[in-house]
């Protein structure tokens, strides 16, 4: 070009004619290029809006199906999404507004429905509406009445008594009394949440800002929890022991509702920023009570005393908690910076006791006035020391001081014998010690030294009959980490780490538990901290710990290692290939209790992109974990001394151990194309496989016959066996522009193998459990759905 | 002839304002710059202030044939239109060297053909040379504080996870920042936690009525692994406000960790739990009552093989919480065991 520019020699017919052809061509091209350009500009700057309307039908009934989804039931749902967003901060000139609308699953109930407008820059406002069913289960049986959700349930007047059966297919029904079999009727048990929010902000300079938001959760419906009460006939029908394990499932209203608040005041400077803050959580429950009258007990017959025609059960009570926040970060130089954080919190409940109920005898006070405060601390520094090393520093505290008071309750427990109990309101603070390294070995290689050191103290403030109420008022534990990571080409990635953590835990016998009954304690000899048991009942107070050598789990002393290595192959743009591992190991201290445990996992994963929009990827993870208990049955004490009970400081007898294994194995493969039929057609898929095992097994040497069918105490217990296969399909066409039609097509299969309902199944249960016949849920679903979307800019 | 070659000669300027009209979004001529007849229109920025300089470039002049546009080459980068980051009218927008830098090996390339240019000074493409610290430092000029405050020396940043790892900045939908999808980019990393939500008891994340970030702050946080809260039970208290307290009568390890018992993300037991009771509350139970009794296959009950008169209440089903059911605390002043 620069050659044909130094040649030309201009006449004044050669400009005329340039000029003719510049109007000619350059006019028109130009116009149509500027229109093009605008109008492919105009198209990228707005955002995508869609409406989308259809149905979708569910092959069959299955709460476990529809769990969260909302496709509880079979037949037809409706789909409706909707996705509008506008203002002048799209048309790219000076506008700053937006707004938007959005709702997704209006017809199920997981819908959620949200707008939101803004001045960006300025201020925002936006408002929410999110609603969950979480369905429980379909095939819970009760021949209680009243509604789920209630909290007041009967029985029908000629149910009679269950009396138990030697015949397990007879057990827990009267045989003679139709009207039993006859009251049992199926309810679907879930609970539902519907979340309101409410959020604004408004940036008050380009320093400070002020954020609010507001949620209100309503809940109803109910879960299932057990109720035992004093009740049960021997078989002898009428005449035998009553027991205190009369087991009943109950729908226990959750019939809740919570406000939480959150209003923060930011400042960002050049070289700081603090936040301050309030967050307020205000828990309310409609119900102080649940009531189930007691199937276990004859309407007509003559019950010993504490034996109740009604039980009762408290429900959770109403609490608030307000908590100040404060943090900020302070850059003291580009490569120095200290961030830190405290909170001050307090937690309290003063839901009036129940009264009225016959196994009250003495309650000190008519409600706990219960305060729990929390505090928080956290500081860390950060200093880039050189372009090769990074150091880090942190402190965090936290501390839950319940400074409730003590004091001691008389009651009449399941079994109406009298209790005298004393709480325990429990404490604890944390205080941890963060410290790492980052260290760049070479260009792609670095190197990660951490080390934590983690000090837990426990108590409770003034105990009533001042004893200690923790088995473990310490714990103290460290961890060291080593990590590499290595580039070792620009396409291959490697990383491998190595922790180990020492954990070791203090043990008082001299404590207490909040579940002891006081009439037991026999306070220790002068001099001594170790209680002594009780002529007729050991020292039953404690609970955890009772044997010589024995430590709570979350407490005993341990020793960890945690191993972890991973490979990343970006074999290419499109190609990438990820292998990792963990594996773990536990090993604890204590002569009874945990002993040890292990847990090792791997993953295998790639993705083929094989360009911006279509890509294939595989995955697989296997889990594996084990852990292995160690109890004794049975202590050294003398019989009739409370042998039934464990002591503090005794040596147990009788050992026993149990494994518990676990596998878990998950594979999937998913694809999405797009583009197809001349970018007309996308097309998804997703098949996803889990097959989940857990085994319980027991050895009890010291028995021999505990592997006779009449005990089985030892051997393996059946594999809790979960497998779910998932297949989606969907398909996206473009009519034109505007208009797309979707189709979707979902299959999901659970096949749950586990003996926990085996114990609620009609004739199963034991001599005083009332049954269920609550399944595990399994099933087989498909899902078919059309809909058509509208979009828009 | 001479004709002939003025034909030719107009032809040839007439295609070169055509050329420069159609690709209008040059360069602007530098001043006094006398080579070219008709000055060409300045470069128009198409989304951002002064985006111009990277959205019109490839277009010499010079060239009959000019490479394509940004529109042409990747109309996706222009999607930032519809995000926060493209809004013009607010003046805290960055442009595109604010986050990429001046890139000026960049812009200055001169290369022809299919000659790729050097990338930009700050490059967040998946295969990058620019180090995670330096693209997250980009972003943290501005997104500094707040849900930000811990990220110096968080897991994240340890881990040279770089924001773009997550997010993805021009596009219009970005699928971390949506509660449907945001798990997916997750288990990008965490795999046995993608794993744990196929399990049969989950909470409802792959629903999408949850997130990860509904209790974790992925950028940093005082909390541990992560959590939004100071303390787990905070974070779980958030939701579960019943479970709160204080109750009269507590169960120690619930005030100190619900993990103690549950596992968040998923798991084999119902609901979310570690293990099962009775073996689970003998990790921690050796006291009174049945807590130290072995059990095997009789609480699998008669379906296990179990062919005595009771198959105890004490193993099968909920075990221990048959009776001690207000396991996360009782307010019942004759609540002491948990049992009502």
């Amino acid at each position: 070009m620069r050659i044909c520019k130094n040649e030309m020699r201009m006449g004044a017919l050669s400009i005329a004619v340039s000029s003719a052809l510049a109007v000619m061509f350059a006019a028109p091209m130009s116009a149509y290029a500027e229109e093009t350009w605008e109008d492919e500009v105009a198209i990228i700057r707005h955002p995508t809006n869609y409406i989308e309307v259809g149905a979708e039908n569910v092959s069959k009934d299955s709460a476990k199906f529809g769990e969260y989804n909302g496709l509880d039931k079979k037949g037809g749902k409706a789909i409706a999404n909707i996705s509008v967003r506008g203002g002048d901060a799209y048309e790219g000139g000076d506008g700053t507004m937006r707004w938007s609308l959005t709702g997704r699953d209006l017809g199920t109930t997981s819908r959620e429905l949200g707008a939101a407008v803004g001045n960006q820059g300025r201020w925002n406002l936006n408002i929410g509406y999110d609603e969950l069913r979480h369905n429980i289960t379909d095939t819970y049986q009760t021949p209680l009445q009243g509604s789920m959700g209630g909290n007041v349930f009967t029985l029908p007047a000629n149910f009679g008594t269950f009396v138990a059966q030697t015949a397990p297919s007879a057990r827990t029904l009267d045989i003679t009394s139709p009207n039993q079999l006859s009251a049992f009727h199926t309810e679907d048990v879930g609970t539902t949440r519907k979340n309101t929010s409410l959020g604004a902000g408004i940036i008050l300079s380009p320093e400070l800002s002020l954020k609010f938001d507001y949620n209100h959760l309503a809940q109803s419906g109910a879960k299932l929890m057990a109720g035992a009460a004093l009740g049960g006939q021997l078989p002898t029908g009428g005449t035998g022991t009553w027991r205190a394990e009369a087991v009943a499932i109950l729908m226990n209203p959750t019939n809740y509702n919570t406000d939480t608040f959150n209003l923060a005041l930011n400042w960002k400077g050049e070289q700081g920023h603090l936040s301050g803050g309030y967050f307020g959580s205000f828990f309310k429950d409609g119900y102080d009570r649940l009531s189930y009258q007691n199937p276990m007990l004859s309407t007509g017959g003559t019950a010993p005393a504490g034996v109740y025609q009604t039980n009762t059960l408290s429900t959770a009570p109403d609490n608030q908690l307000h908590q100040l926040n404060v943090s900020g970060g302070y850059a003291f130089s580009p490569t120095t910076k200290l961030v830190g954080g405290i909170s001050y919190g307090r937690n309290t409940q003063n839901a009036s006791f129940l009264t009225g109920v016959p196994e009250l005898v003495t309650t000190p006070q008519s409600s706990l006035n219960g305060v729990v405060v929390t505090k928080h601390f956290d500081l860390k520094l950060s200093n880039q020391t050189t372009r090769e090393l990074m150091l880090g520093a942190a402190l965090k505290y936290n501390e839950r001081d319940n400074r409730t008071v003590s004091d001691t309750y008389l009651y009449r427990q399941l079994g109406n014998a009298t209790y005298t109990g004393v709480n325990t309101p429990y404490s604890n603070k944390k205080t941890q010690l963060e410290l790492a390294a980052d260290y760049r070995l070479a260009v792609g290689q670095s190197l990660r030294l951490a080390y934590e050191r983690e000090a837990i103290r426990r108590w409770c403030d003034k105990v009533a009959d001042g004893y200690q109420c923790v088995a473990s008022p310490a714990s103290n534990e460290g961890k060291l980490g080593l990590g590499y990571r290595m580039k070792a080409s620009d396409s291959v990635r490697f990383n491998v780490g190595y922790a180990y953590a020492n954990r070791k835990g203090d043990f008082d016998s001299a404590y207490v538990a909040n579940t002891g009954n006081r009439a037991h304690v026999t306070a220790p000899p002068t001099g001594s901290t170790v209680i002594v048991p009780s002529a007729t009942y050991g020292n039953g107070v404690l609970n955890g710990g009772n044997f010589l050598g024995f430590a709570a789990q979350p407490y005993a002393s341990r020793k960890q290692d945690i191993l972890t290595a991973g490979v990343n192959w970006q074999a290419s743009d499109k190609l990438d290939v990820d292998l990792s591992g963990r594996f773990s190991r536990d090993k604890y201290d204590s002569e009874l209790g945990v002993q040890n445990g292990r847990t090792s996992s791997i993953n295998l994963g790639a993705t083929y992109t094989y360009n911006d929009e279509n890509s294939v990827s595989a995955y697989a993870t296997m889990k594996n974990s084990e852990r292995e208990l160690k109890m004794g049955a049975t202590s050294t004490a003398a019989a009739g001394t409370g042998n039934t009970w464990a002591y503090a400081g005794v040596a147990a007898t009788n050992f026993w151990t149990n494994q518990l294994k676990e596998n878990s194995n998950t594979i999937g493969l998913n694809s999405k194309h797009t583009g197809l039929m001349g970018s007309k057609l996308e097309l998804a898929s997703d098949l996803s496989y889990s097959l989940d095992k857990s085994r319980y097994a027991t050895q009890v040497p010291y028995l021999a016959t505990c592997s006779a069918v009449g005990t089985l105490t030892c051997g393996d217990l059946p594999d809790i066996k979960n497998k779910v296969i998932t297949l989606r399909l969907s398909g996206i066409y473009a009519l034109d522009q505007a208009s797309k039609v979707s189709v979707g097509y979902m299959y999901q299969q659970l096949k749950s193998e586990d003996y926990f309902y085996n114990w609620y199944q009609y004739g199963y249960t034991g001599l005083r459990g009332m049954p269920t016949n609550q399944t595990s849920g399994s099933y087989n679903v498909n899902v078919v759905s059309a809909s058509y979307i509208y979009s828009f800019k | 002839m001479k004709q002939v070659r003025q034909l030719l000669l107009s032809a040839c300027v007439g295609m070169l304002l055509m050329s420069g009209a159609a690709f209008g979004a040059d360069e602007p001529a530098t001043a006094g710059d006398t080579t070219v007849a008709p000055a060409k229109a300045p470069a128009k920025d198409l989304i951002l202030k002064g985006d111009a300089k990277c959205t019109g470039c490839h277009d010499e002049a010079d060239e009959p044939v000019g490479r394509a546009t940004m529109l042409e080459l990747n109309p996706g980068v222009l999607a930032i239109a519809t995000t926060r980051h493209g809004v013009k009218g607010d003046a805290r927008t960055p442009t595109c060297t604010d986050c990429h830098g001046e890139s000026k090996d960049h812009v200055g390339f001169k290369g022809k053909g299919k000659e790729k240019p050097p990338a930009p000074d700050r490059s967040f493409r998946k295969i990058t040379e620019t180090p995670a610290a330096e693209r997250n430092a980009a972003c943290l000029t501005c997104h500094k504080g707040d849900k930000r405050t811990h990220w110096e020396g968080s897991q994240h940043a340890a881990n040279d996870v770089a924001c773009n790892n997550c997010h993805k900045v021009h596009a219009e939908h970005d699928a971390v920042r949506d509660k449907r999808t945001q798990a997916e980019v997750c288990f990008t990393c965490h795999k046995n936690e993608r794993a744990d939500t196929h399990k049969v008891s989950t909470h409802p994340l792959a629903a999408g009525k949850m997130t990860c970030s509904d209790c974790h702050n992925l950028h940093g946080s005082a909390g541990p692994k992560l959590l939004k809260k100071n303390t787990l039970n905070e974070t779980c208290f958030t939701c579960h406000a019943e479970k709160r307290g204080p109750f009269l009568w507590e169960h120690q390890p619930v005030t100190e960790d619900c993990s103690s018992c549950h596992t968040p993300h998923g798991s084999n037991i119902t609901p979310l739990l570690k293990s099962r009771a009775p073996f689970m509350c003998s990790e921690c139970h050796d006291g009174a009552h049945n807590s130290k009794a072995p059990y095997g296959p009789v609480a699998a009950g008669n379906q296990g093989g179990f062919v005595g008169t009771n198959p105890t209440e004490n193993a099968g089903g909920r075990a221990c919480m048959n009776c001690h059911s207000l396991i996360h605390g009782s307010n019942h002043p004759a609540g002491a065991l948990l049992h009502r």
